[in-house]
């Protein structure tokens, strides 16, 4: 994912706490290695290798490309794996038999927007099986996951921007993502509904109970500028910034 | 197709044609017909195992096996289509469809599942080491050896030799490109514990039945040496300590072993999980070249002095530092038919994917496996003497005949 992830594990049970964060760093790695567009052992060439059929998965694998499916369709395309107009119906998925087909093998599916987060819940939920009760997590310093809270604190302090006087919020057991566009050079990431390069400065932060869905929802809102009703679970900021 | 794609393509045709006439493809793995596989013990390495596995077209893991039940309901949740066994016999009378099982217990339990489906007819790909001790390893050699002739395969699973870069770098050492071999240096790298969530798992560092960072790790890397140089060594010397993790444990967090050979050509090997600096490689270094193999990368480095072989003005060179390296690329001319050389240059695959393919594939040919059972013994042994070595310090024959 092309990025330093960092946890830091509260606790003084550094025999149980140690192994459980290497296994959570391995997870991570894992998930690198399934969601890269870069080699033709990640599931996205599996898929178009095997285009036209459908191809079982695990079920975190088949939730990712459900909670895409999800926001892209809430989100009326801002949010696309595929990165093109309307290329998300060559995605097709059952989940009765937790199959994810690609009809076409032309299309290079793009996890960059959703696989951070993914990836985060994962080590998050096994840190919790292996009974962490206090850490916090980051992805590239734009994803992150607080669980429980730090000794003597409400939670997790954040702030939403590396300005003074940046808003700040506090994750207890929650996940935030963060996406923003600057001024100037033309943004990488591209509106896929009409294939032109966003134009900013504009930053949006989301917090819920899924850092997968806050990654995905965070790209589709600075996509579409559009605030999406998500629940009483969640919370948006949109910024535009200066 | 424009300049590079030439270059590329000459690149491949040139050096496939001087070395390389019979070399598999690096790419993805495909089996003609489906064929059924069970995976007897899913930790770690048993999930890696199912996931290689679910990327080679036609292998489908249809049992799995573990006397851990939080683990088997994971695993059962996780792999589509799969039935779960607390007990490997239970799932090998009542699956009798499955025909290829893939062991990755705990090192010390290997034996017994072995001789279970050996004796019930069924293909084994054991991991390695294959044994905790050298007499284990002998008893399941001897139970590959007298399995039903030519109908029972048995794989050992050091992958090295499955490894299509490795399986290059071999070919180019073997026909001489390094000249007279001076001396060997390997090392595993890594900074990590070595335990895992959960105490039963520990079972690494247990002084009872670990076989140390020179039996799980180093075996591995003994064996590529011992590959490369087409005999063993003779004899074998070691040191260990705890450098970083002294959490009781007794077994060594770091270890240094040198392997002789009958010619005097030594391998100096490091071991750590106190620092992660340069990762896991094998060198070879000779009067003409060294090659630097890191598992998916393999290099070549000249003399200044060396003469050049018509291939290596065209091919993809790589800089360390002060010194330049030819890189060894597996299938280049196919890969470049496919476009994937563009995209990097490391093998596309781990070398347990191309271990596991290679099992299924010989299986599916009815040809010898890439590692065979005496193969895994002698790396085993290797593995268990170094780090006997390593626990007394002394100085170990490699018995003959081995």
């Amino acid at each position: 994912m092309g990025t330093r992830f960092e946890l830091v594990l509260v606790g003084d049970d550094a025999e149980r706490h140690r192994p459980a964060g290497e296994a959570a760093l391995e997870l991570i790695l894992e998930a690198h290695r399934r969601f890269t567009r870069f080699e033709p052992s990640g599931i996205g060439a599996h898929l178009a290798r095997r285009a036209g059929a459908p191809v079982a998965v695990d079920p975190d694998t088949f939730g990712l490309f459900a909670d895409a499916g999800l926001v892209w369709r809430r989100s009326e395309g801002a949010f696309d794996l595929t990165g093109a107009a309307r290329a998300m119906n060559t995605l097709h998925l059952d989940p009765a038999a937790r199959t994810v087909t690609l009809t076409r093998a032309d299309v290079e599916l793009d996890f960059g927007a959703i696989a951070k987060g993914h990836a985060l819940d994962l080590a998050a939920a096994l840190l919790r099986n292996a009974g962490v009760e206090s850490a916090f997590l980051h992805g590239g310093t734009s994803s992150a996951i607080g669980i429980g809270t730090p000794p003597g604190e409400p939670g997790w302090r954040v702030a939403l921007g590396s300005e003074s006087g940046a808003s700040t919020t506090l994750l207890r057991d929650q996940a935030l993502s963060v996406s923003a566009t600057w001024a100037g050079n033309p943004h990488p990431t591209v509106d896929p509904r009409t294939g032109e390069s966003l134009k900013g400065p504009r930053r949006v932060a989301v917090v819920g109970p899924s850092a997968r869905l806050a990654d995905a929802w965070s790209t589709a809102i600075l996509v579409s500028g559009q605030r999406p009703t998500l629940g009483p679970d969640w919370s948006i900021w949109i910024a535009e910034i200066s | 197709m424009d300049r590079r794609d030439f270059l590329i393509h000459s690149t491949g045709t040139l050096a496939g044609a001087a070395l390389l006439p019979s070399l598999e493809l690096a790419g993805p793995r495909r089996l003609r017909e489906p064929r059924a596989v069970a995976v007897v013990g899913i930790g770690r390495q048993g999930r890696q195992i199912v996931q290689e596995l679910s990327q080679i077209e036609g292998a489908r893991v249809t049992a799995v096996c573990d006397t851990d039940p939080e683990r088997l309901k994971a695993a059962v949740e996780r792999t589509p289509g799969v039935e779960g066994f607390a007990d490997h016999r239970a799932l090998l009378d009542r699956r009798k469809e499955i025909g290829a099982v893939i062991i990755a217990t705990p090192t010390h339990l290997h034996r017994a599942i072995v001789d279970d489906c050996l004796r019930g007819g069924r293909h084994v790909y054991c991991e390695a080491p294959l044994a905790h001790t050298a007499e284990e390893a002998r008893a399941i050699a001897d139970a590959a050896a007298t399995a039903e002739p030519g109908k029972v395969l048995f794989q050992s699973g050091f992958q090295g030799r499955s490894n299509p870069v490795y399986q290059l770098a071999r070919s180019f050492f073997r026909s001489g490109a390094v000249r007279d071999l001076v001396s060997m240096q390997a090392q595993f790298h890594r900074k990590t514990s070595w335990r895992f969530p959960g105490a039963a798992a520990n079972w690494r560092l247990d002084p009872a039945v670990t076989t140390g960072l020179a039996g799980e790790v180093g075996a591995q890397q003994f064996d590529v040496c011992a590959w490369f140089r087409g005999r063993l060594p003779v004899s074998v010397a070691g040191r260990g300590a705890i450098r970083l993790h002294n959490d009781g444990r007794r077994v060594p967090d770091t270890i240094h072993t040198t392997l002789l050979w009958d010619d005097g050509v030594a391998l100096d090997y490091e071991a750590t999980l106190a620092n992660s600096y340069g990762g896991q490689f094998e060198q070879l270094h000779g009067t003409n070249a060294a090659i630097k193999l890191a598992w998916s990368h393999a290099w070549m480095f000249k003399e200044a002095d060396a003469p050049t072989q018509g291939w290596e003005v065209y091919a993809t060179r790589q800089q360390f530092h002060n010194d330049e390296g030819i890189v060894l690329i597996a299938d280049a001319t196919k890969l470049a038919a496919q476009g994937a050389l563009k995209k990097g240059m490391g093998l596309p695959y781990t070398g347990l994917y191309y271990a596991l393919g290679d099992f299924l594939k010989s299986i599916e040919e009815a040809a010898p496996p890439r590692c065979t059972a005496q193969d895994g013994l002698r790396a085993t042994v290797l593995g268990i003497l170094a780090n006997q070595a390593v626990t007394t310090g002394q100085q170990l024959a490699v018995p003959a005949g081995l």
